[in-house]
């Protein structure tokens, strides 16, 4: 390059970024109530059980909105004034369920392109079945939407690169729901482990509890209202059966694939965080178990997989059922065993963290690791739409956590270890399980 | 949680469908069964979900040949059978998957990680690929296709690929086709491609945009020129994920003709073309079609042209790139600023 104009170059750069930078972002977490131009339209696809939790309805629109609980938040802010003003879900019945919710007139979809298209809609909150994440990610940047998607990201390796890149391409703010990262006793416990609370962490023990059986129930016809092909979307076509849709297919490996990805998002990405292993990822992947000898599911019953670190050295362990936590009683969680000591981190009871006393009586000496503190994961989120940041459970990070659930369950469908290539995404000398990294689309649903 | 079938009063008549079936079996593979096929098949069928899970939990020992037998307990009406053979097919298939040499099984000669396991995945391949003749069931051969996804290698796309017309099966002999590396499998999607219904033609195209496949550039091209949008669309989004550069004067769906959704795959395909020609070293391209982004209303389009003149970073880039510096919508404005931080964080390095 010719060095003269890269002097030049750098100069310009420079000159231009003092004297147009000086402008400094005031978030409005330290504003006492966002101004009503500040309003965000939502626009929301999958409306069951976990989507409905967000929807914002017409007659909270200026009154203070207490922040959920499972979210994380201290409740002490207002979250930014926001509506839906759209709804998609392929389920009628669903439909008009959160259309009665929000009030006034959202408009109402089965095509969630249809709501994508809208261009009055800032922001999309996706909380579709597992194998629809990535899709609707990519097409709603591809929209100019920012995202807030549930967890577990992709359904692939190959899905949650793609979505890493279309939130780069477009520079859109994704926001995953492994909330964990939201919530105060997580927080205490990355704060505490950081300061070298327990010394050097080797090793950290997740436990759970299995997953379930699933009864015996034959496949039939879909019932009115429901558009089964839509539901099932990219995935293969199979006979529809109630036991294994709404709510149920995250026991199927093919829809969800159980524990290690519906919890193991939740328990992992809060390990992952605590361990600052968001940008790497492990060198090996040896999962065992055993399923239900019958009913419906498919995933492990009894599952454990191992997981090695390396630069630094940590292992991390997946086990459901595993071994609990001696100080805190909880349905799961993780250990985190340090030479210096050890420490507990749950999740599960009222679906929010805990952690042990000393952590939360912690105080950073001066000089120590500061570590964020999220206001609540969607305000984390509101937040973000508005600095550009990344939010604190960005696509990136739960791309990562969402490989650690991925190649567990590889590992126990081949029933073989597997030697992972971080950098390049792929498993050395296994061409099955490298196949198994991506999955090819259907109809007209593909990356 | 109790298995209904447990109660089932015709407990006796699994034994006589493996009798029937073992009798099948030997006239079907022209191989007497052995005692142990038989006492796995037999097992595979027992109403009792512990000697069903004994069986398949090591179907992986067994003989490729049992495959005929279980994949029909595949439709059968018992659900635990079902579940069994199923479960039984995996561990076969998976048992030989690792050493798949995407080259074709002649190229795994002699490795040193197969140890004595190429016959046995040859077999196994084989089996699945008889399961696609024949009277066997929808169901049976959609199966062997989404197995033989894994383990098939260029020595049976031919095979594979000439199912690709029979409209019941099409759809899993592109996924399966998808998966399978090498040029052979492109250029077997590639061929399907004039023969097939229009209807179908987005299908192939996108797994051809899928694969990258650089080889099918000039039928992409070919497809886009189409009149219908959906086949002139499938076929620019496959070349934008093929990112393989194109010849000037290349015609591109008629945007008028477009739906709302299709405007924007168009610029979708645009952006990801210029981000395959920055990585591929023909920044030129890609800068033009970066600063049209920027020329546009919509802000994620500018965000977009931003971002990619970022990474090309010449001084021509950087001048387009100032006047958003100042943009009037706060998100064009910070991703502008991140983007001017970011080269210049570079340049000082």
């Amino acid at each position: 390059m010719d060095s003269t104009k890269q002097s030049t170059r750098r100069k310009f750069l420079a000159g231009a970024a003092s004297t147009t930078l000086g402008f400094t972002f005031v978030p409005s977490s330290v504003l006492a109530r966002p101004a009503p131009s500040d309003r965000l339209n939502l626009g929301h696809i999958g409306i069951g059980g976990r989507g409905r939790r967000f929807l914002r309805p017409l007659t909270q629109l200026n009154e203070k909105v207490v922040p959920w609980e499972n979210l994380g938040g201290q409740g002490d802010r207002y979250l930014r004034p926001a509506l839906s003003v759209a709804l998609c879900d392929v389920d009628s019945s669903r439909l008009d369920m959160a259309a009665t919710v929000v009030g006034g007139k959202p408009r109402l979809y089965k095509d969630f392109r249809r709501l994508l298209e809208q261009k009055d809609i800032d922001a999309v909150v996706i909380a579709s079945p597992d194998h629809w994440h990535a899709l609707m990610t990519i097409m709603a940047c591809q929209a100019g939407k920012d995202v807030y998607v549930e967890k577990p990201a992709a359904k692939t390796v190959e899905e949650g690169r793609a979505m890493v890149t279309a939130a780069e391409r477009y520079g859109r703010v994704v926001q995953v729901g492994s909330q964990g990262r939201s919530q105060d006793p997580a927080h205490h416990a990355k704060r505490y482990i950081n300061n070298g609370g327990i010394g050097t962490v080797r090793k950290v023990l997740c436990w759970h509890y299995e997953n379930p059986r699933g009864d015996w129930t034959a496949d039939a016809e879909p019932p009115p209202g429901l558009d089964y092909d839509k539901w099932l979307g990219p995935a293969r076509s199979i006979p529809y059966n109630e036991t294994r849709t709404h709510g149920r297919f995250r026991w199927m490996l093919d829809f969800g694939g159980g524990q290690i990805r519906d919890r193991g998002a939740h328990v992992m990405s809060v390990a992952q965080w605590i361990m600052n292993a968001d940008d790497t990822g492990p060198v090996s992947v040896e999962a065992e178990g055993e399923p239900h000898h019958g009913g419906i599911y498919d995933s492990p019953q009894h599952m454990k997989v191992t997981y090695e670190f390396k630069n630094p050295d940590w292992t991390l362990v997946w086990a459901q059922p595993g071994i609990p936590s001696e100080e805190i009683e909880a349905q799961y969680g993780a250990v985190y065993w340090g030479d210096e000591g050890r420490l507990t981190v749950t999740y599960g009871d009222r679906q929010t963290t805990d952690t042990e006393q000393k952590a939360k009586d912690f105080k950073t000496p001066y000089g120590g690791v500061d570590v964020f503190r999220s206001p609540g994961h969607f305000e984390n989120f509101e937040d973000c739409i508005k600095s550009r940041k990344k939010p604190i459970m960005h696509i990136e990070s739960a791309h990562r956590v969402s490989i650690l659930c991925i190649l567990g369950n590889i590992s126990y469908r081949l029933r073989r270890k597997l030697e992972w290539d971080a950098v390049n995404e792929r498993v050395r000398n296994d061409e099955e399980a490298n196949r198994l990294l991506s999955r090819p689309g259907r109809g007209p649903w593909h990356l | 949680m109790t298995n209904p079938e447990k109660n089932n009063a015709n407990l006796a008549v699994p034994r006589v469908a493996v009798l029937l079936s073992t009798v099948h079996y030997s006239l079907s593979t022209g191989r007497a069964a052995t005692e142990a096929d038989e006492k796995f098949l037999a097992d595979i069928e027992s109403s009792d979900e512990d000697t069903a899970y004994a069986a398949w939990s090591v179907a992986d020992r067994m003989s490729p040949e049992v495959i005929p037998q279980i994949s029909k307990l595949l439709v059968v009406e018992q659900l635990l059978t079902r579940r069994a053979a199923g479960e039984a097919l995996n561990n076969i298939v998976h048992s030989v998957g690792k050493a798949v040499n995407p080259a074709g099984f002649s190229a795994n000669s002699g490795r040193p990680d197969d140890p004595g396991k190429q016959d046995r995945r040859e077999q196994i391949v084989a089996q699945l690929l008889n399961l696609l003749d024949g009277k066997r069931t929808q169901l049976e051969k959609v199966t062997a296709l989404r197995h033989l996804s894994l383990l098939a290698t260029v020595d049976h796309v031919n095979a594979i690929a000439r199912h690709v017309q029979d409209a019941k099966l099409r759809e899993e002999v592109v996924f399966c086709l998808e998966r399978i590396p090498g040029k052979t499998a492109e250029e077997a999607l590639a061929a399907a491609l004039p023969q097939a219904e229009d209807a179908f033609k987005p299908r192939i195209l996108a797994a051809l945009g899928h694969r990258r496949a650089e080889e099918a550039v000039s039928v992409c091209l070919e497809a886009m020129r189409s009149s219908d949008p959906e086949i002139a669309m499938a076929a620019m989004k496959a070349l934008g994920r093929i990112g393989a550069r194109t010849e000037d004067g290349v015609q591109l769906p008629d945007f008028d003709a477009l739906s709302d959704w299709q405007k924007i795959e168009y610029h979708d395909s645009l952006l990801r073309y210029a981000d395959a020609q920055v990585q591929s070293g023909n920044p030129e391209e890609a800068q033009s079609i970066y600063k049209e982004a920027l020329e546009r209303e919509e802000e994620h389009w500018q965000c977009a042209g931003i971002i990619g003149l970022a990474k090309i970073g010449t001084a021509e880039a950087v001048a387009a790139i100032f006047p958003k510096l100042n943009s009037g919508t706060n998100t064009v404005r910070i991703t502008a600023r991140k983007a001017w931080r970011a080269m210049a964080a570079k340049d000082a390095v």
